[in-house]
């Protein structure tokens, strides 16, 4: 009939997808309060995504402003973003958790989805076919547990899309890797910039791992001290894990270099390896400082207490502050003591990762840029070779091997984003939408372990998908950072954080240039501030009752004019004496009381947290207008200047075309309304609708956690669930 | 030496040109605990109470470090001829007289061991300058002194005494001095000008002689108020029945009554209400004409008494409601209590006696709850914060649950009416405490107008001043019984509300965290008593003579709006910047509105420019239509880099 041809019409497919099942007359759960029924709809399962097609194609179409994906539609979950599929006969009190082939005993009343981006949605089934429902149920279950890394579903995708482009950019005749800026650190010449920007002059891009010769988990080009030849290299790579022989990560401006390394494989033999590249790291350092070694695996947490800790949720700050802290210690040595700090975990490929990316983050303005911020993350998770299969665990697998150490990266990013607003050229949007990428399979950077398997993966690909070779594979299977690829250019402009786009006009109008060579004014002070013991520790435990009391005994620690003080508790507290330059180093403060909830996070999809009407958003939206307006008045100075008096057409006064400006929202014209639109709440760019809401989840684990409870998402409430 | 002054010239002309520019290589900021830097100091003589307002603009200041430094020029013109040298000497305001000054006396600052210095007590502040190594000042004004007391100090042999100031506003300093024959004790004088009710002495704020622009004790005007609401109309009547304040002396002389009810009903209701606060109109809906009133607890009593003027009353406050045929009592005690109440011979109204009236409980704890919550805190967050335990210990002060509660009440008040269009009564024991937070916060989420800068002034004047919130008593103004048990700070947990309001809606209200301090701080300092209008000069006179420092940049008219905050604990912060300001390390965030300033300022110096060259080229084409000689090729202007 025409009413199911127009549904059909509905649901996009991406190039190479196809429907594997489906169910009509499906209620999905949401949260409006004038939609207590729920939305009626179709529930399609494709080798993609689950997809819902509402028969009422616009209820409300409030949100048209929000992000909207291009490949994702409102209602979409990719299958890599499922955590479980859970199915419920209401009537027979039965649920289950669903795998891959597995049974199913009854005929699901219900379908749950727990997602990785934190999204909890259900569907009703009280009016659809039993057996269709249940068939849609298991193919789900199926689908998003692949028995094959090439069964993803981005394989299928980017070989269809080179297909079909291929032609358009042959005509343009575009170079490779067009229009993507980020370096990728897969050739040599992205270290050697990087080595020249940070003036690592005793450093060297070293290619012994040619062909992933020497370690199957390195990249094929790393950094080196000047000394070491590649000779002395291969010999000293057999006595570290996987072969991992130190690798530079950044130079500080002072000379002292952050390294990062494994363990050795056999400590009592190997010894001497390691003495010898030290001894090569301390001589790359300009005063010949010993270089500071930090092993992490004794002082941070483990990866499954991260795991367990994001399963709590509650807990997620307090172990970011655990690695900012420990960053920052890190920080101290290179900048305060001069020292270069090689930083050791047993594989080198988790924790390693989320520590020299924060380091260098709060010593290098660049990579608060938007594509310094993803050449870090390409140079230190993706090239540096972290497990992003193993623990995004794609496949389902293995949950063992599961942590969100790159969600607790983004979260200390925020954290030090939140305490210096202005400081970063991109907005936590950005990081939100970022790690909502890892859970959609279409993007090379966090499908895989190690550019080794990359590597391998993408030559069988291309292969298989008759693409030429020596094609760079940043064409025909690009990375996260082609945004192009899931956002419109209007929607990207979300990531632009509008005070930082406004400082560096206010920079640019100065004439003057900050750079990052500032620091060592900043930080040498002769100026001793006062003691104040920095582990505020010392007095706890003690209640009024024996301050009272023990008054005498503090006077006399009081009186003593300087307490004990280490030179690190000194160098912080110089530091934070003294306003920040945001152009410099920038260390977050990390005790309990700074350490924030982010809300945008964590609750964009709880209707309940959602502030209607208000929210950080209502400020962004004014910085956003004012910075366009600025935008468009220097490009207006900068027409003036450019016309020669002679032939003077006045400047166009709309400014730059709409593509080319920055900002989110427009400057606005006298015919706008004096307040924000109506549809700015504390989710935005999110919307919460499509959710559940505490009303349909009284007793699940969600509500829990809004009551305060600690455990979420774990299977065990799952049990106990009232569903 | 650097010259403080001349660096205090630099820095109040900066602020005055709307920028915070400081010199990030300035090691005066910051370099003591407390409030240390030379430069800003200094200018604390411009304003009567410039020091929080300075300690903030400090605050602001020492965490921005990239400045326009090309667009501002400093401009020393202004009011520079009140900037006096004051190297040793204490700055006073018109009225003010010191009353002694000890040598040599310890400040114990628990961040940064002992500062060597000078004290001086007027008759309005404890000023304590220390110019040992950096220059030091500590400015207590009395009014926050809750309490003195003696310590020992085991140091430098005979007569050295300690002494404690335990202060309102969540901060103890200490200091120990040798004690003087010929002087008399420090103690002594303090506890005499900082309590002066108990010492027979006028407060300060009848001493204080500042004339301000603005005048503030035309702030609020009832009438106009009322009139601003839409009252009088057909069922509601601006009654003069108190004129006299005979009918009840805690209550306003101009009251909003039900048309339809005459004197003598009036009075019988007045008989059994609590303290004859009867049920009186704070707020009608413009649209549904639902209406808050406000009221104090029935004398219902162990017999239940029935008053049928009462019952009749409260059915006509809901009859004037056409929209909705209930009326709903939020009684904000916790029901527990309203049932003892009754053998008190107080009570609640019974559903039984008042038909269509729904009676909710809000379970709100009493004043001397919410007085121990705040002893605790003060407790979490002076001296020293214990990191460790910093969440468990905020927990354990109860202080967000109350908070919590106060604004989930408020927030079921305004939806009742705004989303049932039903009239609603607000009442505790007397009326005047847990309701004035209720019906206050209320109206702040339901009318726009008490969002801006004026509108909230009469929202405190009105709900507050007006009816007879006990300021004097809540606060122990000049009162040394510090243990008096009518002490408590609801105005601060108001307060505390109306900020976590401006952290859910950073946009919707005009002003801005400065200016909730400023009144919280000025509540303490008895330098514009609140109660006694007439006679001082107010607080509102201060801050609208300089309304720009005390405005949020980001501020949009939410009109028509009602704003409902979340109450959840997630969405619950504590207000460091207030509780923990004396806390050097509890550095606050870069505010975000600095940056929008700055940006402000950009722009209009952008706006300056294209117009100057769009001026020069309309004139450019007119004179080269006209005259088609090539000499004259301008543009010179055009230089300046963009």
């Amino acid at each position: 009939t025409f009413f199911f041809i127009l549904i059909f019409l509905l649901i996009y497919l991406s190039p190479g997808e196809i429907v594997v099942n489906e169910v009509n007359f499906v209620r999905k759960c949401i949260s409006t309060e004038n939609n207590q029924e729920g939305l009626w709809g179709k529930l399609i399962c494709t080798n993609f995504k689950v997809s819902f097609i509402p028969q009422d194609p616009s209820p409300k179409q409030v949100f048209t402003s929000t992000l909207s994906h291009l490949l994702l539609g409102e209602h979409d979950i990719p299958l890599t973003c499922l955590e479980q599929v859970v199915t419920v006969n209401d009537t027979k009190g039965k649920k289950k958790v669903l795998g891959s082939n597995q049974k199913l005993k009854f005929n699901p009343t219900e379908l749950i989805l727990y997602c990785k981006d934190l999204r909890i949605i259900r569907f009703c089934f009280d009016e659809a076919g039993p057996e269709s429902a249940k068939k849609v149920c298991l193919a789900i279950a199926h689908y998003s547990h692949p028995a094959d890394l090439q069964l993803l579903f981005g394989f299928e995708y980017q070989g269809r899309r080179y297909h079909e482009s291929k032609g358009i950019e042959r005509v343009n005749g575009s170079p490779p890797r067009g229009g993507l800026q980020t370096p990728m650190f897969d050739r040599s010449s992205d270290w050697d910039r990087e080595i020249k920007r940070t003036n690592a002059s005793e450093w060297r891009v070293c290619s012994i791992n040619q062909s992933y010769f020497v370690s199957s988990s390195l990249p094929e080009h790393i950094v080196v001290p000047a000394s070491l030849t590649d000779q002395d290299l291969m010999n000293y790579a057999v006595s570290f894990t996987d072969g991992r022989i130190p690798m530079w990560c950044w130079n500080h401006a002072n000379g002292s270099a952050l390294v990062r390394m494994a363990s050795l494989t056999d400590p009592l033999q190997h010894r001497k390896p390691e003495q010898k590249i030290f001894a090569a790291i301390t001589k790359s350092h300009p005063q010949r400082n010993e270089p500071f070694r930090s092993d992490l695996d004794k002082s941070l947490p483990s990866i499954l207490d991260i795991q367990s800790a994001f399963v709590k949720l509650r807990q997620i700050c307090i172990l970011g502050e655990a690695f900012l802290k420990h960053s920052a210690e890190m920080v101290y040595h290179l900048d305060g003591k001069n020292s270069s700090v090689i930083l050791q975990e047993e594989e080198d490929r988790d924790l390693n990762c989320v520590i020299s990316s924060l380091v260098q983050l709060m010593l290098d303005p660049h990579y608060r840029s938007l594509i310094g911020f993803q050449s870090l993350v390409q140079k230190e998770w993706v090239m540096a070779g972290h497990r992003f299969l193993d623990r995004c665990n794609h496949l389902k697998k293995n949950d063992k091997e599961e942590s969100p150490l790159f969600l607790l990266f983004l979260d200390c990013v925020w954290q030090m984003m939140n305490q210096y607003p202005a400081a970063f050229e991109f907005t936590e949007t950005y990081l939100t939408v970022l790690s909502d990428s890892m859970w959609i399979p279409l993007f090379s950077t966090f499908l895989f372990s190690s550019s080794k398997q990359r590597r391998q993966h993408l030559m069988d690909f291309a292969k298989h998908k008759a693409i030429p070779q020596g094609e760079d594979q940043v064409v025909y299977f690009p990375p996260v950072w082609e945004w192009s690829q899931q956002f419109s250019t209007k929607d990207q402009t979300l990531f632009n954080n509008p005070m930082y786009v406004g400082k560096g006009a206010a920079c640019v109008q100065n004439g003057e240039v900050k750079t990052f060579k500032r620091t060592k004014k900043a930080y040498s002070s002769t100026l001793r501030g006062p003691s104040t013991p920095v582990r505020n520790g010392i007095k706890g435990g003690e209640d009024t009752l024996t301050r009272r009391v023990s008054l005498v005994t503090e006077l006399k620690s009081e009186l003593t004019p300087v307490k004990d003080e280490s030179p690190s508790e000194r160098f912080f507290k110089e530091w934070f004496s003294r306003p920040a330059d945001l152009q410099g180093m920038l260390i977050p403060l990390v005790m309990p009381s700074h350490m924030a909830f982010w809300k945008l996070f964590f609750l964009r999809w709880v209707p309940e947290a959602c502030i209607s009407k208000g929210g950080p958003v209502t400020t962004y939206h004014k910085l956003s207008q004012l910075v366009d307006e600025i935008e468009i008045l220097q490009s207006q100075l900068r027409q003036y200047k450019g016309t020669s008096p002679r032939s003077t057409p006045l400047p166009n006064p709309g400014g730059p075309p709409s593509e080319r400006r920055r900002m989110y929202f427009k400057a606005s014209s006298p015919d706008d309304p004096p307040t924000p639109p109506d549809y700015l709440t504390s989710s935005f760019p999110f919307t919460p609708e499509g959710n559940l809401s505490r009303r349909t989840v009284q007793g699940t684990p969600i509500s829990k956690f809004l009551n305060g409870a600690r455990i979420w998402l774990s299977t065990e409430t799952l049990a106990n669930d009232t569903v | 030496r650097r010259d403080p002054t001349a660096a205090a010239l630099k820095c109040r002309t900066v602020l005055a040109a709307g920028t915070l520019s400081v010199n990030p290589a300035d090691p005066g900021i910051w370099s003591l605990g407390e409030r240390a830097s030379a430069p800003y100091f200094t200018f604390f003589v411009f304003s009567p109470t410039g020091s929080h307002v300075e300690w903030c603009k400090q605050l602001i200041a020492a965490t921005i470090s990239s400045q326009i430094s090309g667009s501002v020029q400093p401009d020393i013109v202004s009011r520079d001829n009140k900037v006096k040298m004051f190297q040793n000497q204490v700055p006073l305001l018109p009225g003010e007289t010191i009353q002694t000054t000890v040598k040599d006396v310890m400040y114990i600052c628990p961040f940064s061991g002992l500062v060597n210095g000078t004290l001086t007590i007027t008759d309005y502040k404890l000023y304590f300058i220390s110019v040992e190594k950096s220059p030091f000042i500590l400015d207590v004004n009395l009014g926050v002194i809750s309490r003195l007391e003696t310590i020992c100090v085991p140091i430098q042999g005979e007569n050295n005494k300690g002494l404690e100031l335990v202060c309102k506003d969540m901060r103890s300093p200490r200091f120990a001095y040798k004690m003087e024959e010929s002087q008399p004790d420090v103690v002594e004088v303090l506890a005499k000008h900082a309590f002066p009710l108990s010492h027979s002495l006028p407060l300060f704020a009848f001493l204080y002689k500042e004339q301000f622009p603005v005048d503030g004790w035309k702030v609020y005007d009832p009438a106009s108020e009322y009139r601003r609401q839409g009252l009088p109309n057909e069922s509601w009547t601006i009654s003069k029945i108190n004129s006299t304040y005979e009918l009840c002396d805690t209550y306003p002389s101009i009251l909003v009554i039900p048309t339809n009810i005459t004197d003598e009903d009036i009075k019988r209701v007045a008989v059994f209400r609590a303290k004859h606060r009867i049920p009186v109109l704070s707020w009608i809906h413009p649209e549904s004409q639902a209406t808050i009133v406000r009221c104090s607890q029935p004398l219902v009593g162990p017999s239940d008494r029935r008053c049928k003027e009462d019952e009749r009353f409260l059915q006509i406050i809901m009859d004037a409601n056409a929209q909705s045929h209930k009326l709903t009592i939020f009684d904000a005690r916790q029901s527990s209590v309203a049932i003892t109440n009754k053998a008190k011979d107080g009570g609640y109204e019974s559903e039984s006696f008042y038909p269509n009236v729904e009676l909710n409980f809000l379970e709100i704890p009493n004043i001397h709850v919410m007085r121990e919550s705040l002893r605790k805190m003060k407790d979490v967050v002076y001296p020293t914060i214990d990191e460790a335990h910093w969440h468990s210990a905020i927990d354990q002060t109860h202080w967000l649950d109350y908070i919590r509660l106060l604004l989930a009440g408020a927030a079921k008040i305004a939806d009742k009416l705004e989303s049932g269009k039903t009239s609603v009564v607000v009442h505790c024991s007397d009326g005047w405490d847990r309701t004035a937070q209720l019906t206050s916060l209320a109206m702040l989420m339901l009318d726009s107008y008490y969002r801006t800068l004026r509108g909230f002034q009469v929202l405190v004047e009105k709900e507050w001043i007006s009816f007879g919130h006990k300021f004097s008593a809540r606060v122990g103004h000049g009162d040394e019984n510090h243990a008096n048990s009518e002490r408590s700070p609801l105005f601060v947990q108001f307060i505390d509300c109306v900020w976590q309001m401006t952290r859910q809606f950073p946009a919707a209200f005009e002003f801005n965290e400065l200016f909730l301090i400023t009144v919280l701080d000025h509540l303490y300092s008895c330098l514009v008593a609140q109660e006694v209008p007439g006679k001082t000069v107010a607080l509102w006179s201060y801050i609208n003579s300089q309304p720009e420092d005390f405005t949020n940049p980001f501020y949009v008219d939410y009109e028509n709006h009602v704003l409902y905050p979340l109450v959840s604990s997630r969405h619950l912060e504590l207000w460091t910047s207030y509780y923990a300001r004396w806390n050097p390390r509890m550095r606050p965030q870069v505010p975000v509105h600095q940056t929008l300033k700055e940006l402000l300022i950009l722009r209009a110096e952008l706006q300056r420019r294209v117009e100057e060259l769009q001026r020069e080229a309309s004139s450019h084409s007119l004179s080269s239509s006209s005259d088609h000689s090539p000499t004259h090729t301008t543009g010179t202007p055009l230089h300046t880099a963009v």
